[in-house]
């Protein structure tokens, strides 16, 4: 076993157990990220005045999908990074030899572990709710839409935790963050399945990352329409790029750092 | 061979300036304008292996700022910092698992569960075996009497134990060099005794190095036999704590109890800094004066006892500061 993965062993258990002191908290915040169910109701009711290119089921199915894919995608590194700039924390992060984006990483990865049981709890009664609405996807595609679930969150987290990077020039650069937030909402997929965008829109945005953080995974999971496994590269290709791009904010940045507060 | 060496040492911040009311916040917005404050100026010294030093100023002095860049967290503005031949800002492996650095106004436990979850993730992350964590664990727990909090979440225990807790993580990994900021600030007497105590076994024990800052002198007069003196940002003094008090505070202390109260202001022509409570006085009398004044004093009153000390190292160094002149 390497050094880091033990270092990443206990820090998965220590911060799943801090998580877990924050139960209460996480409840709320998955209660809060129930959104893609209020578009599946308007959708499935246009359907059902036969408005739409599918079924209310069909809706349901999807959107229950993008629903999990969302949760397994949350992140807030953006957040936790300007905190510990502001205020000095990232101090003591600073003086031990691992790299402050592996706790960052452990605190998400971790609180996936909480978050699972409640996601299984909510499709449990999703299921009672819609009866027939979830259907077996099959290994494959349930295997495909994880791994692509896995890349969009760790897209998504470079991508934040660059964001949070940039407090070392901003008092507080976690705003800027919402910005990706709103074109994801408009182009994941959240809204509405993408097939059902004009034709311009989804060339235009195709080798952008939005179409394929949420689509991607929802397409594997609810078979509405055949997942683009070329969404991976398009996935790992932008992962690479704000790889790079918190690598070099991270060297520019330290210089920068005043360690105020501690 | 010196294990620190501050060379030259400088930092500068950029602070924007910003006047109040709405003209200032938008002339601030449209133009905004920047001081530089030099936080510490080219100040040099060297720090040998085994050595306790006491590194003494007032508040804004540039302290903690030096601390920062001897480990890391602050590249300097200019000059050179080297501390076991690594370059403090390079952070490279093999430096930081050899340091440590304890600020007395910060946390590195984890607020919301117990100490050991901590340390659990201190020894993970300095590649501490379990056999020898556990070892280290239970020897430093036993050291500082916190054995039984060890299971506590750390929001749950007092300023004192937290401390306590703090110095365990921070000195799990066996750091050769130790950067104290306060570590006793805030603490009641029985604590710093402990921290106190528990520093000196410590460095005793591994022939650490330690720099300590500190506004309790009972730290300093406990630990170090050598003193740094740093006064905006610049260097005033590295020496004994004995040349100092020598060099600086070139009077004694004579504490008088009267039989009877006396008038005031009977004192003043005796010596400076007059304390004068009913019976009891106390003033600061140079070394030269004293056997005259003392005599002069058994003449002139009746007094009951009289002690003659050295001055508080306290009162020694708020004068030196407030001199400015060292």
């Amino acid at each position: 076993m390497s050094a880091l993965t033990a270092k990443m062993r206990t820090l998965l258990s220590v911060y799943y157990a801090y998580m877990l002191e924050y139960r209460a908290e996480i409840v709320f915040w998955v209660l809060g990220g129930l959104v893609p169910f209020f578009f599946m109701a308007a959708w499935s009711e246009a359907a059902r005045q036969g408005h739409t290119a599918y079924t209310p089921g069909e809706y349901e199915r999807y959107f229950f999908a993008v629903f999990i894919a969302r949760q397994l995608a949350i992140v807030w590194a953006n957040w936790t990074f300007s905190d510990w700039v502001r205020t000095g924390k990232l101090s003591f992060h600073l003086l031990q030899p691992l790299d402050p984006a592996w706790r960052i990483l452990a605190d998400h990865a971790a609180e996936r572990g909480v978050r699972l049981p409640m996601l299984a709890l909510i499709g449990l009664v999703f299921a009672l709710l819609f009866p027939g609405a979830l259907v077996w996807p099959g290994w494959a595609p349930l295997l495909l839409g994880l791994a692509a679930s896995t890349l969009a969150f760790l897209l998504s987290f470079l991508v934040a935790y660059s964001v949070g990077l940039l407090s070392f020039w901003f008092e507080d650069a976690t705003e800027i963050f919402e910005l990706w937030y709103v074109l994801m909402l408009f182009f994941s997929g959240m809204l509405a399945p993408l097939s059902l965008y004009p034709e311009a829109v989804q060339r235009a945005v195709y080798y952008t990352p939005f179409p394929h953080l949420v689509y991607l995974p929802a397409s594997y999971w609810s078979g509405l329409e055949p997942a683009d496994p070329r969404g991976f590269a398009v996935l790992g290709f932008w992962a690479l790029v704000f790889f790079a791009v918190a690598r070099l904010l991270w060297r520019a940045g330290r210089r920068r750092f005043s360690a105020m507060g501690a | 061979m010196s294990v620190v060496v501050a060379n030259r040492l400088s930092k500068m911040y950029q602070v924007a300036e910003k006047e109040p009311g709405l003209a200032g916040t938008l002339r601030h917005f449209v133009a905004r304008r920047y001081k530089q404050i030099a936080a510490v100026r080219e100040v040099s010294f060297e720090l040998g292996e085994g050595e306790i030093v006491g590194f003494l100023g007032p508040n804004g002095a540039g302290k903690t700022t030096t601390l920062k860049m001897l480990t890391g967290l602050l590249y300097p503005t200019s000059g050179r910092a080297q501390v076991l031949g690594y370059v403090p800002h390079e952070r490279r492996s093999g430096f930081l698992k050899q340091i440590t650095l304890v600020m007395g106004n910060k946390a590195q436990l984890i607020w919301d569960l117990p100490v050991l979850d901590t340390l659990r993730v201190n020894a993970a992350v300095y590649e501490i075996p379990e056999v020898e964590y556990k070892k280290r664990v239970a020897q430093f727990a036993e050291m500082l009497a916190i054995e039984d909090i060890l299971t506590q979440p750390v929001r749950k225990l007092s300023l004192g134990q937290r401390m306590k807790a703090e110095l365990l993580a921070s000195l799990l990994h066996h750091p050769r060099v130790l950067f104290l900021d306060e570590p006793t600030l805030g603490l009641d007497v029985n604590a710093q005794v402990a921290v106190r105590d528990f520093v000196r076994s410590y460095a005793r024990e591994r022939g650490a190095t330690v720099l300590l800052t500190s506004h309790y002198m009972a730290d300093i007069e406990a630990l170090a036999e050598r003193v740094i003196l740093i006064h905006e940002g610049r260097l005033l003094f590295d020496g004994g704590l004995e040349t100092l008090l020598d060099r600086f505070a070139p009077y004694k202390e004579v504490r008088l109890d009267l039989a009877e109260p006396a008038p005031a202001g009977a004192f003043d022509a005796f010596g400076e800094g007059v304390d004068f409570e009913g019976r009891s006085v106390r003033l600061l009398v140079t070394k030269e004066r004293l056997t005259g004044v003392v005599a002069a004093l058994l003449e002139r009153f009746e007094v009951r006892d009289l002690t003659v000390d050295e001055p508080p190292l306290e009162e020694v160094i708020g004068r030196i500061f407030a001199a400015g002149a060292v």
